[in-house]
This record gives C-alpha cells, sequence and structure tokens, in this order.
C-alpha cells in the first residue's frame, strides 16, 4: 500500500468516484443500514479479534459516513448529526484498514444482515475507492501488474508452461502404466478448455496431473493453454474495475481462438466467480461457451457413470472447507458432497457448512497482502477450529487459494492435517481404464 | 379538518415526495440486469427475502440475538399500529373502543421495546461505537409518536398531540436512519435475487440435495 501521505490529486480521484461511481444498489445498500450491529458474531475476524472495527457494522458505516456526506441533505447540511464524514486522507487510511485489513469479501454477513444489505459489495465498492486513490496493497498491485503484463499473476512464460506440462505427462503415463494417457496443450476444436491457477503449474503440478487423469478417465475431448491461461483475477480482489475486465477478458478470448464449447476453472473460488459470473457483466456480453468449476464437471461425470471411484482408496477421514466464492457467491454447494461421499470412506462435514460456513480468512486478496498477513492467521482461527472439531485427518478444498491459507493454519495452529484439493482425491480414488497395451 | 390533521396531511406529502425523490432519483447510475446464466431464481430469492428470510431461524443475526430481534418485531409492531392510528385520525369516524385499546396495548408494547433498544445503543460499547447522534433522534422521535399514541388512543382529546409528533416523525423520515423503511425493501429485492439467481438462497430443492 502506498505509505504516507496520500497525494492532492489521488484524493481528488477518490472523491471523484465517490461521487460519481456510487451505483442504485450500493447506495440502497448504504441507505438501508441501521448500525444495528447483530452482525458482528457473522464475521470470522470479529469472532477471532473481537475488536469492534472488525465487525461488518463499522466496516459498512466506514463508507456509508463517506456516503452521507456527498449523497445526503442532512450529510451536507448537518453532518455531525448523520455522522458524516468528509474524504480526507485520514479517512482514506481508515478505510483501506477497514476494506482491505479486516474484510475477505466472504459475504457471510449478507446473509445474516437482518436489514438485508450486501456489506461484502459496499466493501468491493470502497476498494473501488482506494484504487483511485493509489492505496491497493502492493502484493495485491503486483499481481495485477503482471497478469495485464505476462498474462498470469506468476508471469509463467509460455516455454515453461509447456515444459512443465509435458514434464507432467510423462510422468502420469509411467505412474498410471499408460502410454496413452495425454495432457494436451493447445489443441484447437477441444470440447473443453481446462484453465489453471499459476499456482498449479508452480507449486501444486500434481493437481494438474489429477485433472489429466480424471479427463482421460471420463474420455473427455480437452485441452489447455500455454498463454493466457490464467483464471485468478486480482483486479477483482482489488476493486479495480478496469484490470478484472481486461484480466478475464484475456482468457476468455483465448477460449474463443480455441473454438471450445466449455470452459472448465480448476478450483479456484474467485476465478469461478469471475468467470462464470461477474465476467459476462464486466464485458457487457453473453461468453459463446459455458463456464462451469471442475467440481461439477467431475460431479457429472460420476453422475454419468464416466468415472468409477474406490472411497476405499482414500482411508482418512475427511472434512470439506467450502470457499466463499465458489459457494457462498458461486451456488456449487452439492457437487463436492456428492463427489466425497463417493471417493472417501468417511465424510465429516464441518460446522457451520455449506453458504453458512466460515471464510478460511485468506479470501479477498489478502493471501497477497503481506501487510496483513497476523490477521490473516488470527481471523483464521474459526476456521481452525472448526476443522479440529471434526476430528478429521484430511481438508478437502476446492480452491487454490483457500488451500494455502489452510495450510498456513495447519502449521501455525498445529492441526495435523493434510489439504487436499477435490481432484486429487478424487483422482487417488479413481478406477482407472485398463490401458490398450495390457 | 383540524389544524392537526392539516399539519399531518402536510408531513405526509412531505414525507411521501421524499421518499419517491430517493425510490426514483437519477442520482445513482442503474445495474444493469446480470448476463450469465442463472443457476437458480431470483424471483424465488426475492421471495425468500421478503417471507422465510424475517423468521429467525433464518438469520444468526435473529437467532444468536433473539431479545434484540423480539424487540425488533415488538417495535415495528408498535410503529404499525401507530401510523395505522395516525391515518385513522385523518378519517372522519371514532375508531371503536376495543380497537383503541388494543391500539394502546401494541403501542405500548412498541414502545417499551423501542425504549429497551435506545438503552441496548447506549449501554452496549460495541453498539454505542458504531452510532452516531441521528440513531438516539430516530428513536426518541419515534419513541415520542409511540407514546402520543398511546395517549390518543386512550384519551381521542389528545390526538392532536399525536398528530404534531406523527407529523415531526414524517418530516424527519426520509432524512435520517429511518429511510431505512424505503431502503429495507430496495436491499432485500437486490440480495434476494443476488442470491436467488446464484441458486444459493433459498436453498435448492431436488433429489441430490440432502437439505431438499
Amino acid at each position: 500500500m502506498a505509505e504516507g501521505h496520500v497525494k492532492p490529486a489521488a484524493l481528488e480521484q477518490a472523491l471523484k468516484v465517490l461521487r460519481e461511481r456510487v451505483d442504485e444498489r450500493t447506495a440502497a445498500f448504504l441507505n438501508a443500514c441501521v448500525r444495528c450491529g447483530l452482525c458482528a458474531d457473522t464475521c470470522h475476524v470479529y469472532l477471532a479479534d473481537q475488536e469492534p472495527a472488525s465487525t461488518p457494522a463499522a466496516k459498512v458505516e466506514r463508507v456509508a459516513s463517506l456516503f452521507r456526506r456527498y449523497h445526503t441533505l442532512l450529510g451536507r447540511l448537518a453532518p455531525g448529526l448523520v455522522g458524516a464524514e468528509t474524504l480526507t486522507e485520514e479517512a482514506l487510511q481508515a478505510l483501506a484498514a477497514a476494506a482491505f485489513g479486516r474484510c475477505t469479501l466472504c459475504g457471510r454477513c449478507a446473509l445474516n444482515c437482518s436489514v438485508g444489505l450486501d456489506p461484502a459489495a459496499i466493501i468491493r465498492f470502497a476498494r473501488t475507492v482506494l484504487v483511485a486513490a493509489g492505496m491497493v496493497p502492493n502484493g495485491i498491485q503486483a499481481n495485477i501488474e503482471a497478469a495485464r503484463a505476462s498474462g498470469n499473476t506468476m508471469s509463467i512464460s509460455q516455454e515453461d508452461v509447456r515444459e512443465t506440462i509435458a514434464w507432467l505427462e510423462e510422468d502420469l503415463r509411467q505412474t498410471i502404466g499408460d502410454p496413452e494417457v495425454s495432457l494436451p496443450v493447445d489443441r484447437e476444436g477441444a470440447r473443453v478448455l481446462y484453465a489453471l491457477n499459476p499456482r498449479e503449474l508452480k507449486f501444486f503440478p500434481l493437481s494438474i496431473s489429477a485433472a489429466g487423469m480424471i479427463f482421460h478417465a471420463a474420455g473427455e475431448s480437452w485441452t489447455l493453454t500455454s498463454t493466457d491461461f490464467d483464471i485468478t483475477n486480482y483486479g477483482f480482489f482489488a476493486g479495480d474495475i478496469e484490470a478484472q475486465r481486461e484480466i478475464a477478458d484475456r482468457l476468455i478470448r483465448r477460449a474463443e481462438e480455441l473454438g471450445v464449447q466449455e470452459l472448465v476453472v480448476a478450483e479456484c473460488g474467485h476465478g469461478y466467480r469471475t468467470l462464470r459470473w461477474e465476467a459476462p457483466d464486466w464485458l457487457g456480453r453473453p461468453l459463446p461457451f459455458a463456464v462451469r468449476s471442475f467440481v461439477e464437471v467431475m460431479a457429472e461425470y460420476l453422475g454419468a457413470g464416466r468415472l468409477r471411484l474406490d472411497p476405499s482408496k482414500n482411508p482418512d477421514p475427511v472434512t470439506l472447507h467450502d470457499p466463499c466464492n465458489l459457494v457462498r457467491h458461486g451456488g456449487v454447494i452439492e457437487e463436492q458432497r456428492y463427489l466425497l461421499r463417493h471417493a472417501v470412506t468417511t465424510f465429516v462435514e464441518m460446522t457451520p457448512n455449506r453458504e453458512d460456513n466460515y471464510c478460511c480468512g485468506g479470501g479477498g486478496g489478502l493471501l497477497a497482502a503481506s501487510e496483513h498477513t497476523a490477521k490473516r492467521i488470527e481471523s483464521g482461527k474459526v476456521k481452525a477450529e472448526q476443522i479440529r472439531a471434526t476430528g478429521a485427518k484430511v481438508v478437502a478444498s476446492p480452491c487454490h487459494n483457500c488451500i494455502d491459507q489452510l495450510m498456513d493454519l495447519n502449521r501455525h495452529y498445529t492441526l495435523g492435517v493434510e489439504v487436499r484439493t477435490l481432484g486429487e482425491i478424487v483422482a487417488d480414488a479413481l478406477i482407472l481404464p485398463v490401458p490398450p497395451s495390457s | 379538518m383540524t389544524l392537526g390533521s392539516l399539519v399531518l396531511v402536510a408531513a405526509l406529502l412531505v414525507a411521501l415526495a421524499g421518499f419517491l425523490a430517493q425510490r426514483f432519483s437519477r442520482r445513482f447510475p442503474r445495474v444493469p440486469a446480470p448476463i450469465a446464466p442463472a443457476r437458480g431464481s431470483a424471483a424465488a430469492g426475492v421471495l425468500y427475502a421478503f417471507t422465510k428470510a424475517f423468521f429467525p431461524t433464518a438469520k444468526e443475526s435473529a437467532s444468536l440475538h433473539l431479545a434484540s430481534y423480539l424487540a425488533g418485531i415488538g417495535y415495528h409492531l408498535g410503529i404499525f399500529t401507530a401510523l395505522a392510528g395516525l391515518l385513522a385520525s385523518l378519517l372522519p369516524v371514532r375508531v371503536p373502543t376495543a380497537a383503541n385499546a388494543a391500539g394502546a396495548v401494541l403501542t405500548a408494547i412498541g414502545l417499551v421495546c423501542g425504549l429497551g433498544l435506545l438503552a441496548k445503543r447506549t449501554l452496549d460499547a460495541r453498539l454505542r461505537g458504531i452510532s452516531v447522534p441521528d440513531d438516539f433522534v430516530a428513536n426518541l422521535l419515534v419513541d415520542a409518536a409511540l407514546a402520543t399514541g398511546i395517549a390518543a388512543y386512550l384519551d381521542h382529546a389528545l390526538v392532536p398531540l399525536f398528530q404534531v409528533t406523527g407529523a415531526v416523525l414524517l418530516l424527519y423520515a426520509p432524512l435520517g436512519k429511518l429511510r431505512h423503511m424505503l431502503f429495507l425493501v430496495t436491499s432485500r429485492r437486490w440480495s434476494g435475487a443476488y442470491f436467488g439467481r446464484r441458486g444459493v438462497r433459498p436453498t435448492p430443492q431436488g433429489p441430490g440435495n440432502p437439505r431438499g
């Protein structure tokens, strides 16, 4: 985040956004809050730190007080009466602390707000104001710039992608003893484009192998792409309207070039949400292909008998973390449960679960914002306690962002669990077709 | 028409104009209809938001704070009863005694609940921390209207006083936090449509869903 003083020009830009870019939905939410404070216990950040500033109502109030100053009659005439605040450098710093430091945009408060407003939508608007002021955390901004410059947040070159996939393909053939299995890249006319989170190429390549095994077992016509493969979108996390559109557009254009019928998003909550739900609105047009999560696709294969699973191959008790953007904001709720019930011997639900589940604490781009690491780990305490209460040995989560946070929580809170993607668990349970050579 | 009735009618018209101006304001850019294909139903989500979502079991804000939830219900019950009495005061008919008694009881319940919520806002440090003067002013204006409403239900001679406090409340309503009476509706419509369209709320039904 920009340190020190906010330049007058930046303040002016932020004010311009505050004056001109509040849409009718955000205005309705900001006008509706009655500051009842009953949302407090729904927020994992507040539950963990018990600081009043972490309640959703307090975070919303940071934005609402500015809104009232510039958009309501009493806010202009009697700001003290209605708690209206002028936009100053201090107000922006406080807004940044609330919007980036104390909120993961998980939306759990939105489901539980007594009035029915959506605090996460309000905080996203606050982030848009902060983009104009140049106050996006450095790590998030760096990812945006990398994605814009290279097509992916980790600046992985096309050559590196091809080499990694070739290596994985060779390894996969040896592992399952089937020379026919392949990890196709840039194959035009494939039915499915499977798009990746760059973390998979860098740190979790076995999740790509797992996907390859599953597509192979299901007999799917699919491909990877060596360029513009990135499903992550830090523009979305930042509230950077231009960047989020540009980043999503690159992958969508690539899918159009390849002529696929379906874009399957690897296990990434916000990647799914942005491409499935938000991108058509950003681009102002419907997409010429379907967008689904890999979780939905695996569940469909299983339901259609295209995958056969042996749950005894996963004997340890497994619990499931619901990524907020996939579940609460995405509506993919039961498919992962259907998969786990068939892929593992013992599946234990967390409490609460599904759309009521708590955020892991790493959402909203916080994993990339190193200045908020301590708060991120602290707010993950709620999730750590949920996991520990299940007694599970494995935590499944269909989101690489959540997985990174869950691994940090595993270390910090000494949970003694293994954290895995759904695809890895399903792949381990696969009863593979017998290779032609044998 | 009495002077009190005239004041009340004038205030009612001003409040209505204030709310209509905010409801149909072009100040804020419109949100275009979402383009991505729906997974659930926006209409079902909106219906849920205005029905089941009001039950205490639907939201933690209610289930974890049942006393506050019930106080809120009681407060609003009293407010709507008082509003009915206020409108009835403009009609050239006398309300039956039994109805007056019932009105007085319901409004009194509202007043007690309102004062209870005011006490909570004053005494609870967390709540006080997010409060602004408007929160107290709005509560007190409503409480004053409820108190005079009770008096008017019990003694018809006090109706003009009730009309004046009601008029002050109506004039303030579109300006401060009381405007949530309009924006609660629009907020629930927005969030209901959002979660409904995405198939999150109401809980999806179907053979594959153990909750269905």
